[in-house]
């Protein structure tokens, strides 16, 4: 799922001076589950910016509410109407959120209150990690289904550089080697051999890098 | 008129109530008891609004940590009066308007203390 | 074809090769990288000029790279991909090829982490061994990357790459190397190696490989500067092993400098013995001072002459050169000028003074000539002087510049260590004293509720109080008392007396009061039947204490782990205990006797004397005969002391935590001691809670414990008449009245089948078995002798995979059933969609007026079944397959299909306890929080759970009795009840279940709770 954090709150202070009227909007999908931006944390972040205008002497009427999706139209339909009552929408979505309410809601003025980091998976209580990097050309095929794009830090393709020490990468000791990690794996199931194959150099459009992806499925179009 | 302090404290660490504590001049007028089941049940969104409210400063005391009547309910307070530190130090204010204490089953000591040293500071 | 590097041709031809190390300028200053150069000219047969080292800025490599060569010395470029792209990469090497570059290295590149950038972005377009590949292409193939031809001279490097022996993992690294050879990498410079027997082992895994004939293996070589830089070396470079022994020399050395020139020279004499080293390459870090000495020392010098180093451009010196010759040039030209017009004014004054006469006009002309020549010699010889001056000038400022370079101080970026930040959690377990000292608080507490409740004088209560603190002492003192999975009153009466099971439950553990606690649920039978006919209920036990007195002194042995003291002292506590429970009664005769014991073993003990002063003045409260209404009331908080004593695992809870149906379960274990199926005997009410959650969290704010829920579940009403019953309505969570409403109870329908169960086992089929061939009298057995409140029909032998009875049976067996009873009915088709709406649509047109329920709908037949169910206003139950979108999905359909949802029971699918029914709670659990908190309309319908059937088939219930499993019966009745008990808390409103008893179990359980 996506990872998100709150921005600070002098930051987001920073981005409301000027509004009197302010609807924080949270989000059900991936930030819900990761406690970035679901209904709980809409409650605090309103609360805390509340604590904020009252530190500062501002009088902002704040709403709150929580919307199932905020990347799919039909659920932020309403948001069209509604969020011209405000001055400002703070979205607790991904970035995905703040550019479709953007997109779609015109005359209404939407902020992030996130900030977006990574695809990444829970790994324990509080504790997340980036696994996938989304750079749309897979091949956790020849890497034991571990992702040296996502989780090495030169983005290595052909192996462990001279900084792995015990499993650990040279950046830092708290992160551990994924191209260690990948030759145990093929080792494990008799395939290191499979390593001595070049990777040839990467096609990095499919990444992002060949401009703003998007996808079309002729099929499910209507 | 003393500062205006909200306390919570849970069921197993009041010892009495808050006019009670009042009428004996162990806590000063401004405090306000927030008695609740356990401290584990205080949010953050408790916290913050515990200011938003009008509090100065919040002392949140709890069962002493190896006997929280449920087993780290004081512990997840800490934790949580440990992140609305943060919170407020993003919003320009003293980390120290807040503070987690532990307490021994229904003794009142440690909260009249807590409450006495959050005077203080905001005195100071 | 251009001509071989230096390099290429040194180890080409078999020698041993010698490369240094140049690191650029942290600035733009061209001494330092020709001063660095000339000191490792002439000792290195290359130089490496390293590509922003340490990702921090330098001079580019290529630049410093090409200064270097106009001195004589030949670079290799070092390339790394963290800072360019393709584009960049391929364009820097079109440069170098230009100028002269014949040499490159292809990294990766230290992650720019390290460096004095680290908000920089990492390009990383590709890794070393893809840049190996695309320089190679350039080269063999003459294309760029995307496969574009390269038109005109390509880049033709000697291609070299990195290796490091001493990173993880160990054996990888030689296949690392291996890549970078079929890469094309031609040479390899190795990491600097310390543990040269660690390198020799990685060597010999290379020359398997058949690596060392290849590629030109040169091993890393670097001075220690210092004991400091060996320890941060060994410390804070990743990948880099400093040995001991190096450390141990540093520290021991006098003079550290040249120790670590030493080491060196050590380090490379002990590897060129090495097969396969073909060189080696010195890296003096800040120090290229100490090359000269090493490679001296090391018997590696003189280096041969180098071959082909010639810079492509003009450099600065040449340009000096050719101003100075020039400036010579023109000098001479002007003296021998100069010269040539001294003689010629010689010859003119000679022939002036001889045709003075002849000529004087003439003379006023040359002397004019001759002033003029004059004026322009001096102009000449000045210009001359001034050239001169500036040529000095500059010098002097280059020479000045220099020597400020060389002594300026360099600074090496020092790694911050992360330190990892364990989290250390601490774990927590009460200590025992403060468990106790909280079940005597809770037991207080108990004892005050308990008062109030009952309006008890202050001496009832006194007695009860010493009571329960005694068996408070006893039960939490006595060693037996407090092991787990006991129950309190079994061990003292069994251990301790054993002689008296009958009087006991009367006298020590029980009060009156609790008799009607004792009997709630059906454990409670077999200790009556063990105890005796006695019907404790109505009749409060009359023949107590005496005859408990046993032994010569009435006081049994003393268990072990006690002293005789301890327990005599225990032992007096009880009988005073005992004594003031016959008070509380009204025994005075009881009590004097318990007094007087206590009295006989000590004479002074002022409680018993206390107790006959009251007996004899007459203060014994007067039995009040309880009534049963009375009793009932009374078992709960007594029952509820009980439970911190009974429970010793967990923390106790205080009294006002206890749950009401805990004595269901401690009756439960009870029975499991005694085996005797005893399912006949009716169940008792369980006591209900009387005080409210309001009350019991005294100051404890509301809107802490309560949530509200903002919508509510639709009622649907089945049946007609007096007899319909209406489920769900409910505006709260099951059973939390102190948030909502729960204006309809739970009902059970009891399960008759249209055919004899060939699949039932005895346990269940005996209470039906002589009604199995007549649905229509099974039902009315059902009503009548178990007061069922509803019918489920299930038409099982519709079947098509079974007995495949045509509709038209089907419409017999259910118009008897409807002339049988007239209570409501629920008619279950065989669960084949085709075939329950045939058999179905049928039967709905002989129903009359009977607003019967049919079930069930699903996906496949909701349509028609709907439209039929529409047509005559009938309830129907939506079942789908245990998931939330499509039971609500079904509802949709079934609205848009215009069937109001007030008429509409859904089925989610359950499972039995042990057959996924924690599942199914979930599932349930969701719809319900949707409906009541979400205000999810399409899910706001009463559950109807089909648990009859998915009990007995479970293997558990099928299984005879044994002494691992116990009894037979009890274990299906149980396992239905839990499983009916467990719905009823996700949300279930009607249950379809089938053993009598279970059902009379759960219905007991619904009452007491609402």
């Amino acid at each position: 799922m996506i990872i998100a954090e709150r921005k600070p709150l002098n930051e987001i202070m920073d981005m409301l001076k000027g509004v009197s009227r302010l609807l924080v909007l949270g989000c059900r999908g991936c930030v819900a589950i990761c406690s970035a931006g679901g209904d709980k944390e809409v409650e605090i972040l309103a609360s805390a910016i509340r604590l904020g205008c009252k530190k500062q002497g501002m009088g902002m009427e704040i709403d709150t509410d929580t919307y199932i999706r905020q990347c799919d139209p039909e659920y932020i339909e309403p948001l069209k109407e509604r969020g011209r009552q405000y001055d400002a929408v703070l979205s607790m979505a991904c970035g995905v959120g703040v550019n479709f309410i953007a997109d779609l809601c015109p005359g209404v003025r939407v902020l992030p209150g996130l900030n977006t980091s990574f695809y990444g998976a829970n790994l324990s209580s509080g504790e997340w990690k980036e696994m996938c990097a989304g750079c749309g050309a897979c091949v956790l095929h020849l890497t034991g289904g571990l992702c040296p794009v996502a989780r090495c830090a030169k983005r290595l393709s052909n192996g462990p550089c001279g900084g792995s020490v015990g499993g650990r990468c040279e950046i830092d000791p708290n992160v551990s080697c994924v191209w260690f990690a990948i030759h145990s794996k093929m080792q494990q199931m008799n395939r290191a051999d499979d390593l001595m194959e070049i990777m040839p150099i990467r096609d990095w459009r499919t990444a992002g890098h060949g401009g703003p992806r998007s996808r079309r499925r002729e099929d499910l179009l209507s | 008129m003393s500062n205006r302090i909200t306390a919570f404290c849970c069921n197993y660490t009041l010892s009495a109530s808050e006019a009670a504590l009042k009428k004996e001049g162990l806590i000063p007028e401004g405090v306000t008891l927030r008695p609740l089941p356990c401290t584990g049940r205080l949010e953050i969104k408790d916290l913050l609004n515990a200011f938003v409210e009008g509090a100065e400063a919040v002392v949140v005391v709890g069962c002493e940590k190896d006997a929280c009547h449920n087993l780290k309910g004081s512990v997840r307070a800490e934790k949580r009066v440990k992140h609305v530190k943060g919170m407020l130090k993003e919003l320009g204010m003293s980390p120290d308007l807040i503070e987690m204490h532990f307490a021994p089953r229904k003794a009142s000591e440690p909260l009249i203390r807590a409450v006495e040293e959050m005077s203080q500071r905001l005195k100071g | 074809m251009t001509e071989k590097s230096n390099l290429e041709h040194i180890l080409t031809s078999g020698q041993f090769a010698v490369t240094g190390e140049l690191g650029p300028p942290k600035n733009g200053d061209m001494e330092v990288v020709r001063r660095k150069a000339r000191i490792l000219k002439g000792h290195v047969d290359a130089v490496n000029i390293t590509d922003c080292q340490t990702a921090i800025v330098r001079m580019s490599s290529l630049t410093a790279g090409l200064i270097a060569l106009s001195e004589g010395v030949e670079p290799v470029m070092q390339m790394t991909c963290r800072d360019r792209n393709r584009i960049a990469i391929q364009a820097e090497a079109l440069g170098a090829e230009a100028l002269g570059i014949k040499n490159l290295l292809c990294l990766t590149g230290d992650h720019q982490k390290f460096g004095n950038h680290p908000q920089a972005k990492g390009v990383f377009d590709m890794d070393s061994i893809q840049l190996l590949t695309m320089m190679r292409q350039m080269r063999d193939e003459r294309r760029f990357q995307c496969g574009e031809e390269i038109k005109g001279p390509a880049p033709d490097f000697f291609l070299g790459a990195a290796a490091n022996p001493f990173a993880d993992p160990f054996e990888f690294r030689p296949r690392r190397l291996a890549k970078k050879v079929a890469a094309g990498a031609r040479f390899i410079q190795t990491q600097i190696i310390y543990n040269v027997e660690k390198f020799a082992r990685f060597m010999e895994m290379v020359r398997d490989l058949g690596l060392h004939e290849k590629v030109y293996i040169l091993a890393g070589i670097t001075p220690p500067k210092s004991l400091g830089m060996a320890r941060y070396m060994k410390n804070y470079v990743p990948g880099l092993d400093v040995t001991d022994e190096v450390i141990q020399r540093m520290r021991d050395a006098r003079d550290q400098r040249a120790e670590g020139i030493q080491i060196a020279v050590d380090i490379i004499q002990q590897v060129r013995e090495i097969p396969g080293v073909k060189g080696v390459h010195i890296m003096a870090i800040e120090w290229e001072e100490a090359v000269p000495e090493i490679v001296k020392l090391a018997g590696l010098g003189p280096r041969p002459e180098p071959k082909g180093v010639e810079p492509r451009l003009v450099s600065q010196q040449a340009i000096e050169l050719a101003v100075s010759q020039a400036g010579e040039q023109a000098k001479a030209s002007i003296e021998q000028g100069l010269e040539q017009v001294k003689k010629e004014l010689q010859v003119s004054t000679e022939l002036l003074a001889k045709e003075k006469d002849r000529a004087a006009q003439r003379v006023a002309a040359l002397e004019k000539e001759l002033q003029e020549a004059r004026e322009m010699v001096a102009e000449k010889k000045s210009e001359t002087a001034m050239l001169v001056a500036e040529l000095n000038e500059a010098k002097n400022l280059l020479k000045n510049a220099a020597s400020a370079l060389a002594a300026a101080p360099v600074q090496v970026q020092a790694l911050n260590p992360a330190a990892a930040a364990g989290v250390a959690l601490s774990g927590q377990e009460a200590a025992l004293t403060s468990r106790e000292q909280m079940a005597l608080n809770a037991l207080k507490q108990g004892l005050a509720a308990l008062r109030k409740a009952m309006n008890l004088t202050e001496d009832q209560f006194e007695a009860i109080k010493q009571f329960l603190e005694a068996q408070f002492v006893l039960y939490l003192g006595a060693p037996m008392g407090i092991q787990a999975g006991q129950i309190p009153v079994q061990p003292v009466s069994t251990a301790v007396m054993p002689a008296q099971p009958v009087a006991d439950v009367g006298a020590t553990g029980r009060s009156p009061l609790q008799q009607g606690q004792v009997t709630a649920s059906i454990a409670t039978e077999k200790v009556e039947a063990a105890v005796s006919p006695v019907k404790p209920v109505t009749e409060p036990v009359s023949k107590p204490a005496a005859a408990v007195v046993t032994g010569a002194e009435g006081m049994p042995p003393c268990p072990e782990g006690l002293t005789q003291e301890e327990w005599r002292n225990k032992w007096l506590i009880r009988l005073i205990a005992k004594a003031n429970v016959c008070l509380q009664r009204g025994d005075a005769s009881g009590a004097k006797a318990f007094f007087e014991q206590v009295l006989a073993l000590d004479a002074q003990n002022a409680r018993a004397k206390a107790g006959l002063e009251r007996i004899a003045a007459g203060l014994v409260p007067t039995p009040s005969a309880p009534t049963s209404e009375a009793l009932k009331e009374a078992a709960r908080p007594v029952a509820e002391v009980e439970q911190p004593k009974a429970e010793p695992k967990p923390a106790p809870e205080p009294v006002k935590e206890v749950k009401p149906e805990a004595p269901v379960q401690k009756s439960e274990e009870k029975a499991a001691v005694v085996a005797a199926p005893a399912v006949q005997a009716a169940s008792q009410p369980l006591p209900k809670e009387q005080v409210s959650l309001a009350e019991r969290c005294g100051q404890v704010s509301k809107d802490l414990f309560m949530e509200p829920c903002s919508a509510s579940v639709r009622p649907v009403t089945i049946g007609d008449g007096p007899k319909a019953i209406t489920v769900g309505g409910a505006s709260t969570l099951p059973f939390h009245l102190f948030e909502g409403e729960m204006p309809y109870a739970p009902k059970v329908a009891y399960d008759v089948l249209d055919v004899q169960p060939d699949e039932w086992p005895d346990v269940l089929s005996r209470h039906y078995s002589d009604v199995f061939s007549d649905p229509a009298r099974w039902a009315q057995k059902c009503v009548k002798e178990y007061g069922a409140e509803a019918i489920c029909l299930s038409l099982v032998s519709t079947d098509p995979n079974g007995m495949n009875r045509p509709a038209s049976e089907a419409v017999k067996t259910v118009t008897s059933v409807l002339n049988a009873v007239d209570c409501p009915l629920v008619l279950w088709g065989c669960g084949n969609a085709e075939k329950d709406t045939e058999t179905l649509r049928e039967v709905t047109s002989h129903l009359g007026n009977r607003r019967v329920c049919i079930a069930p709908l699903t996906d496949a037949n909701y349509r028609s079944l709907g439209a039929t169910a529409l047509g005559m206003n009938l309830p129907v139950v939506a079942a789908t397959p245990i998931d939330v979108n499509l039971a609500k999905q079904l509802n949709i359909l079934l609205e848009n299909l215009g069937l109001p949802l007030e008429n509409v029971l859904m089925d989610p699918s359950i499972g039995a306890v042990g057959y996924g029914m924690e599942y199914t709670y979930s599932v349930i659990e969701r719809i319900r929080l949707a409906a009541l908190t979400q205000q999810d309309a399409k899910l706001a319908v009463p559950f109807i759970c089909n648990i009859g059937r998915e009990v007995w088939k479970a293997k558990e219930t099928k299984i005879a009795s044994s002494d691992s499993l116990g009894d037979q019966e009890r274990r299906g009745i149980l396992m239905e009840a839990i499983t009916a008990s467990a719905l009823l808390l996700a949300g279930g409103d009607l249950l379809i279940m089938r053993h009598p008893k279970a059902i009379e179990m759960t219905n007991v359980l619904v009452q007491a709770m609402m």
